[in-house]
């Protein structure tokens, strides 16, 4: 009898990953510059505000921001599955098809015009990432479709040129910036993730996991559709209705990512590569694990970024790069037998 | 009796290259049929139109008496199973992964397999005794083995048509007629209409009831094997001449240069075009 893998299966791996997260996240929680103690923590908020600051810090400060540091690590371990499923290309990362240059080019745009209104207690930067990185993706994927036939090769071509065209236009704004603006940008296209107001971090959450959960619904699909157009017709499928739920959830969970936490690189090219090694490639599977792993990931990545040189932070993305490289060698090294187009 | 699959006054073309002119035929239900023909008469164009992927310019397809364009994919995907020319997957999928995916045109929303999808399953990798290397990955195998896999595969679908595109190319004898041996008992034991393309015209002559034999444009044959085969009819589509033999009831061909051995014992001679 063969082995299938079953709802039950999966649930107790998701269970098993998200409590070896929930304590990654608390153990994170309580490092930082500020020691605070896990038995201050535990004694609750105390009498009144500024009894317990233990518990203040953790609750009020480090909390939000692990949970911020797992919602933009889940959001692009996920959009690195689904963009390699739908390119069929192992190298995809979720900023392939111009995400990171259109949010790049959005945030830019937010420092030199100067803005500073809010809007919904997102700061403009957040705000303008948002719309750059949606708008460039609606963009190549408007261009992928004009160009061709074969729409996986245009639409990679697409976003490859806009991301260039895109990049030479970051670069030469950011030459022409004030030192001060300088400073807030390149941490921004570095990845830096900071405190957030509440109720921003609750609907990204909402509309992140959203977008996971909806992505899982066609993860048999996208299985299917790792094979070719052709396959996938015969087997049921329609690629191009797939393809686009696909991108449009992905570029959607990969917009919110960046508008949070900045252009955080690595997670959505590893995370899935080093999931799919472990755990084998079917999607039902690789996704919700990816998004755990990928929280997890991104949290300590977090902690070490804003501990190793403290009282400053470095940006994630540094962290990200240098950790990452090493940790997906160790795991090439393991288990790279298994895995045919490693040869 | 209408056949499972009619097909009338088919035309197809690539651009200005026309492909198939003023094709008919019809295949009864539970039928084995062999499409031959040289490259480029339109074979692989023609497997194409009857799963779907292309559109015919005129004449149409039906499928159990209706027209192919009305079914929805996933519905067409429950008649009709196909089996490509042997590919290797881009991620490292296992051979129950593989098989399993059979079976998306019946999921549900999460698209998780039911205990009877998994009898199915388990059904077809044991049928073509590939179950024994069920959990490894289809990279692993041999070019016969994943052939079987794709074979598996197509029989765990569970449609009453199965068609293929040259299921034994790559392969050695002992492998080519395991797979024929494989498609006829889908057809006696499942009652399953197989379409097969093939090159190997005397598998063909052994394995199928009827052949349809393309030339290109508007000349083609149709009919049972042994009526369609002959030295003459394959030496003006492929022109190439053959001895022909017979063993008992279906002859067999030896394709035969001017160069070959024993070509002096060519049954056709070459004519010249004529």
């Amino acid at each position: 009898m063969a082995e299938f893998l079953t709802p039950k299966n999966l649930v107790i791996k998701i269970v098993v990953c998200s409590a070896v997260l929930a304590v990654v996240m608390c153990l994170c929680a309580l490092v930082g510059t500020q020691r605070i103690s896990l038995e201050n923590v535990l004694a609750g908020p105390g009498q009144g505000p500024g009894e317990n600051t233990d518990y203040e810090i953790f609750v009020g400060v480090r909390i939000p921001r692990v949970i911020l540091a797992a919602l933009a690590g889940a959001a692009l371990a996920c959009a690195g599955v689904i963009l390699q499923a739908i390119l069929r290309n192992p190298l995809a990362d979720p900023y392939i098809l111009g995400i990171s240059s259109g949010a790049g080019l959005g945030v830019i745009i937010a420092v030199l015009s100067g803005i500073t209104w809010s809007f919904w207690a997102g700061s403009p930067i957040t705000v303008f990432a948002f719309a750059g990185a949606t708008l460039t993706v609606w963009l190549v994927w408007y261009i992928g479709h004009l160009a061709g036939k074969s729409q996986v090769t245009s639409l990679l071509l697409a976003g490859v040129v806009i991301n260039a065209f895109f990049s030479a236009v970051i670069m030469f704004l950011t030459s022409i910036l004030k030192s001060h603006q300088l400073r807030s940008t390149t941490l921004w296209l570095m990845g830096n993730i900071t405190e957030k107001d509440p109720s921003v971090l609750w609907v990204s959450a909402v509309c992140i996991l959203a977008g996971i959960l909806g992505l899982f619904s066609i993860c048999h699909r996208l299985n299917v559709l790792t094979f070719g157009q052709e396959e996938a017709k015969g087997l049921g499928v329609d690629p191009a209705k797939t393809r686009f739920a696909a991108f449009g959830l992905a570029a959607f969970i990969t917009a919110i990512a960046v508008s949070l936490s900045g252009l955080i690189g690595f997670v959505g090219l590893i995370i899935p590569h080093a999931v799919r090694l472990v755990f084998g490639p079917d999607h039902r599977q690789l996704l919700p694990v990816s998004a755990i792993i990928g929280g997890a990931f991104l949290v300590i990545a977090d902690t070490v970024a804003r501990t190793i040189v403290a009282p400053a932070q470095l940006p994630v993305g540094v962290i990200t790069a240098i950790a990452g490289g090493p940790f997906f060698l160790v795991l090439l090294a393991k288990y790279s037998r298994k895995v045919s187009w490693l040869k | 009796m209408s056949g499972i699959i009619e097909v009338e006054n088919l035309s197809f073309s690539y651009s200005q290259r026309v492909i198939l002119k003023t094709l008919s035929f019809e295949v009864t239900s539970g039928t084995f049929l062999a499409i031959a023909g040289p490259n480029g008469a339109g074979k692989t164009t023609l497997l194409n139109l009857l799963c779907g992927l292309l559109k015919a310019d005129a004449g149409h397809i039906k499928i159990n008496s209706s027209n192919i364009t009305s079914y929805p994919i996933k519905k067409l995907a429950q008649i009709v199973a196909v089996v490509r020319q042997e590919f290797v997957p881009v991620f490292d999928f296992t051979v129950t992964e593989m098989v399993s995916m059979a079976r998306t045109p019946y999921l549900g929303t999460f698209g998780f397999e039911s205990n009877a999808d998994k009898e199915i399953i388990n059904e077809a990798l044991e049928t073509t005794d590939t179950l024994q290397f069920a959990s490894r990955p289809l990279a692993q195998l041999s070019a016969g083995e994943r052939q079987r896999v794709f074979i598996a595969r197509a029989l765990a679908q569970n449609t009453a048509v199965l068609l293929l595109d040259e299921p034994t190319s790559f392969l050695d004898l002992k492998h080519q007629v395991g797979i024929y041996d494989l498609l006829k008992a889908a057809q006696l034991e499942k009652g399953k209409t197989i379409v097969a393309v093939t090159h190997d015209i005397n598998l063909a002559a052994q394995y199928c009831d009827e052949v349809l034999l393309l030339g290109g444009l508007a000349d083609y044959h149709i009919g049972k094997t042994k009526d369609v085969f002959s030295p003459r009819q394959i030496e003006k589509i492929f022109g190439v001449s053959t001895f022909a033999g017979k063993v008992g009831e279906e002859k067999f061909f030896i394709p035969l240069g001017k160069f070959a051995k024993d070509s002096k014992h060519i049954t056709s001679k070459p004519s010249n075009g004529q």
